[in-house]
């Protein structure tokens, strides 16, 4: 038959305002509390307060290439993005490659490696504030027993090391996200190419190069698109975690963002850098986008 | 409840689906829509339903103009090809909702549901979802749900498709006498012409979306309006022969016959029963010879040749010749049909 | 020989991958509860008492009773289900409509893209000026602003996964339910809601986490006691100079019970609701 059968095709008149009505406020919703807001933002980031009045200026975003903090801020940001994202990719496509068998209580192992990423990014910082705290957490207690000094290890206190503990509480939080979703992906591909390749005599690494990996990209894709945008935009476990300290050694860009709004309501400015942060996001995104759609 | 459609045409953007159509259907008859996939049937019969919106024309029910009343205030019923049965509902509880939607109460709900479950013999069913049914199971279930309403007319698409040939085949007889009892008009959409032939009182033969021809079953098979209808119907399909009549001499490569028709360039069609093979020359026979038989038990199927030109022919059970063999043909001309020897034909009034 | 070895090999380094990262996923964890029932001194201790101490439940008292975590509880609670309602009715129906009708100039694919779209903002981006309207409006420091904001970012959610529980339901069920008398809705209440139910479930759930881990809008648009939720609640002592670890540690134990238990019942749409549909597990 020559047409798409999708779509209901005889309204009467009063049929065809129906599927307005049902998204009418779906449609509300979302203008007044996330379109509306954007455009707020973008008008308090075009003004600044002067003796004259207020007047429309470039001036917050002038403003962002001399802040040495925002700079800082993009740079925290992006070195905890890469770290955490390398280490989550290898961790949970080694993993998952591992496990991609047939292995007695899977769905109790896959429960159990659900808990970290399920947890209230609060209640993930609260865990670690404990494990890490260099008198009575787990880490330094279990190292001293043995034997290693752990003076110099305060973690989260150090300027040194805490940028290297929130990027590890990420890649604590998030490996099982990434391990199970290319887990499915796994198990998603057909048996078939796999014997093709062994009746061809490839090699182990072979067909992984050649037969897994292309066929699992579309899930490699998504799950590097999603952990980015997550970790472009990190908050709450660093907040729980150092607030962005010692000194500002852990602040990423939202980070930085919400200090500039609320610490020293500073909103022009936030709103600036806000918009700074959601064009590289998209970019970012639509790149990934890009990609995935030349896969499928 | 008599139906009509007046010049009724349905485009999707540019394409033409359904193109001028005009067909009155009185009170009481079963119509058979048939044709080959994509020609338009399912469409002209969801229009009915209000399912699908009019383009131009328009469509009647008792004399009533319907093409703005909404599907659910038509009181047609239909049986989909799918059935369509509400998975999360049991059977009673299925033939029962259009009652309920008619907000009728508990009690006549009931006591229709159980007369249409004993009609249809499903009443163990009752209390069975639909997955736990056969095929044929759940098409009764489907036309109880259509029957209990009582509605003004049936419609149905291609209901026994899914079923298996013999299911089909008794399902077709339970249908006719079903129609035959209750009385209701029934518009029917089949690509199957045994089907058609059988249940209909009258058969609407369409083409790429152009009605071809709309008569009895009888007159369909006997006098088909053009060479498409004459192809469709009757199964072997009716045999075509390219060539001309001149002087009352039909010529076509190595066949010559005897006709009275005027001359001209012509396809003439025969229909297989009306090719007599014999093993032996008789009068008025033509040599020709065996490509296969096919014994089908109470008739043998012979398929010829006579230089490039292929032929079927009905012959009796115990009818046996070679491959490649001689045989000798009779062909009754006077129950050929002439058709204007062309590409297509389209129906021309 | 060589096939031996490889096969304890095979069957030995998954086993061992497992229980590392089993460990790894689940000690922390574990830790943080024992924190949230031992005594001050047991806290402290060195070396770490993992297993061996004599358990307490004053810090659950302290948390809940005599501080007000109890009502941070309760907040949470009203604000996640009151949200997970307005947004799948809202959104329910939204992605019906956009399942089932054709609108004019493709708008129901532009309009499924750009709902996708909002859920990829940095909530930061929307956080600053959602403050300043609310302070504008004087909703600040309530439960309605909250419940009101939690609906919008879960929309885009809700939408997208209806839509595809939606597309699984065959046309003919509501064509037939139509020729049968049935009103549009009324088919959509009566013939296609009960089949998607599961999928209203799943799609709840993931709403009603999402709700009650939510941090930054909760810690911008919340101050003071009336309207704090519990994520905040916690981290607000955190934050302070004096921390008293074991009720933070028996507030998190809290806060993180339901979520256990909810993802436990959901673990079959977890894969397919986290990766946008991406990747069906």
């Amino acid at each position: 038959m020559p047409r798409s059968r999708r779509f209901f095709s005889a309204p009467t008149r009063r049929e065809l305002l129906l599927p307005y009505l049902l998204v009418a406020p779906a449609l509300a919703v979302l203008l007044a509390l996330s379109i509306y807001p954007l455009f707020y933002s973008i008008t308090i980031s075009l003004q600044q307060e002067t003796a004259a009045g207020v007047v429309w200026t470039l001036g917050h975003f002038k403003r962002l290439a001399t802040d040495g903090f925002f700079q800082t801020a993009m740079v925290h940001t992006f070195i905890y993005a890469a770290a955490a994202l390398i280490l989550e990719f290898v961790l949970g496509l080694a993993l998952a490659l591992l496990l991609n068998q047939q292995i007695r209580g899977r769905g109790l192992f896959r429960a159990s490696l659900l808990v970290p990423m399920m947890l209230p990014p609060v209640v993930v910082g609260v865990v670690w504030r404990l494990m890490l705290n260099p008198n009575f957490g787990a880490i330094n207690g279990t190292l001293k027993q043995f034997g290693v000094n752990t003076e110099g290890l305060t973690w989260t206190a150090s300027p040194r090391l805490a940028l290297l503990a929130v990027i590890a509480v990420d890649v604590w939080q998030w490996t099982p996200f990434v391990f199970l979703v290319l887990l499915a992906g796994l198990q998603a591909i057909p048996q078939e190419p796999y014997e093709a390749a062994l009746i061809d005599g490839s090699t182990r690494w072979q067909t992984f190069r050649h037969v897994t990996l292309p066929l699992l990209k579309p899930a490699i894709l998504i799950v590097l698109l999603l952990r980015t945008m997550d970790l472009l935009r990190v908050f709450d476990q660093i907040f729980i975690l150092t607030e962005g300290g010692p000194g500002f050694a852990t602040e990423t860009i939202s980070l930085y963002i919400y200090r500039t709004a609320f610490r020293f309501s500073d909103f022009g400015y936030a709103a600036a850098m806000s918009f700074v942060l959601l064009a590289l996001t998209n970019l970012i995104s639509a790149a990934y986008i890009r990609l995935l759609r030349t896969e499928q | 409840m008599p139906i009509r459609f007046q010049n009724v045409t349905k485009k999707f953007g540019d394409l033409s689906v359904v193109e001028d159509l005009s067909l009155e259907i009185d009170d009481g008859e079963f119509v058979v829509l048939l044709g080959p996939s994509g020609c338009g049937k399912t469409t002209t019969l969801r229009m009915l339903a209000g399912l699908e919106s009019v383009t131009s024309g328009d469509i009647y029910i008792n004399d009533e103009l319907v093409n703005d009343v909404p599907t659910q205030q038509r009181d047609l019923a239909m049986v989909f090809q799918s059935y369509a049965l509400y998975p999360h509902m049991s059977i009673a509880e299925n033939i029962a909702y259009p009652l309920r939607v008619r907000k009728l109460d508990h009690n006549e709900r009931d006591k229709r549901v159980r007369r249409v479950a004993a009609m249809l013999e499903i009443e163990p069913l009752l209390d069975r979802k639909p997955r736990q049914l056969s095929g044929g199971e759940r098409q009764r279930v489907a036309l109880a749900r259509a029957i209990v309403r009582e509605p003004r007319a049936y419609l149905m698409d291609e209901p026994l498709s899914n079923l298996d040939a013999r299911l089909r085949v008794q399902m077709r007889g339970e249908l006719k006498r079903l129609q035959h009892q209750l009385g209701t008009t029934t518009i029917y959409v089949t690509h199957d012409q045994a089907e058609a032939m059988t249940l209909a009182s009258r058969v609407a033969v369409m083409k790429k979306g152009r009605l071809q021809q709309f008569d009895t079953p009888l007159n369909i098979y006997n006098h088909p309006a053009n060479r498409f209808v004459a192809e469709f119907v009757g199964s072997p399909s009716m045999n075509f022969i390219d060539g001309k009549i001149e002087r009352g001499m039909f010529v076509s490569e190595e066949i010559r016959l005897a006709v009275d028709r005027p001359d001209g360039n012509v396809s003439m069609g025969i229909r297989p029963e009306h090719i007599h093979v014999f093993t032996q020359p008789q009068d008025g026979t033509i040599p020709a010879k065996v490509y296969v038989t096919e014994l089908m038990g109470n008739e043998t199927f012979v398929f010829l040749s006579i230089g490039a030109q292929k032929l079927i022919a009905r012959a009796a059970a115990d009818f046996r010749a070679e491959e490649e063999s001689t045989v000798w043909l009779r062909i009754e001309t006077d129950k050929a049909h002439f058709f204007p020897k062309r590409q297509s034909t389209d129906y021309t009034e | 020989m060589r096939d031996r070895r490889r096969g304890i090999f095979k069957r030995g380094l998954p086993v061992l991958a497992l229980g590392v990262a089993l460990l790894a996923a689940l000690a922390p964890v574990y830790w943080m509860i024992t924190i949230s029932l031992k005594t001050e001194v047991d806290e402290f201790a060195s070396p770490p008492k993992w297993f061996v101490f004599t358990p307490t439940l004053q810090h659950y008292y302290d948390a809940f009773v005599t501080r007000s975590f109890g009502q941070y509880l309760l907040t949470s609670a009203i604000v996640a289900l009151v949200s997970t309602a307005c947004a799948l009715v809202i959104g329910t129906l939204a992605a019906y409509a956009l399942t089932r009708f054709h609108l004019p100039y493709n708008l129901g694919r532009k309009l499924s893209l750009w709902i996708l779209s909002t859920r990829m903002f940095p909530a930061i981006v929307t956080a600053v000026p959602l403050f300043l309207m609310m302070r504008d409006l004087r909703l600040l420091n309530t439960k309605a602003a909250l419940i009101v904001v939690y609906t919008a970012f879960n929309l885009p959610f809700v939408v997208w996964m209806m839509r595809g529980f939606f597309a699984e339901v065959p046309r003919d069920l509501e064509e037939a339910a139509l020729v049968d008398g049935d009103s549009r809705l009324g088919a959509l209440v009566r013939v296609v809601l009960p089949l998607v139910t599961p999928g209203l479930a799943a799609t709840a759930v993931f709403c009603l986490i999402v709700c009650w881990n939510e941090f930054l809008f909760a810690l911008v648009l919340t101050q003071t006691d009336a309207a704090m939720t519990l994520p905040v609640g916690i981290a607000g002592r955190v934050t302070q100079y004096e921390i008293k670890w074991g009720v933070m540690s028996a507030a998190g134990a809290v806060a993180m019970m339901p979520i256990l238990v909810f993802a436990l019942a959901m673990q079959r749409y977890l894969v397919r609701g986290l990766s946008l549909g991406a990747v069906k597990g």
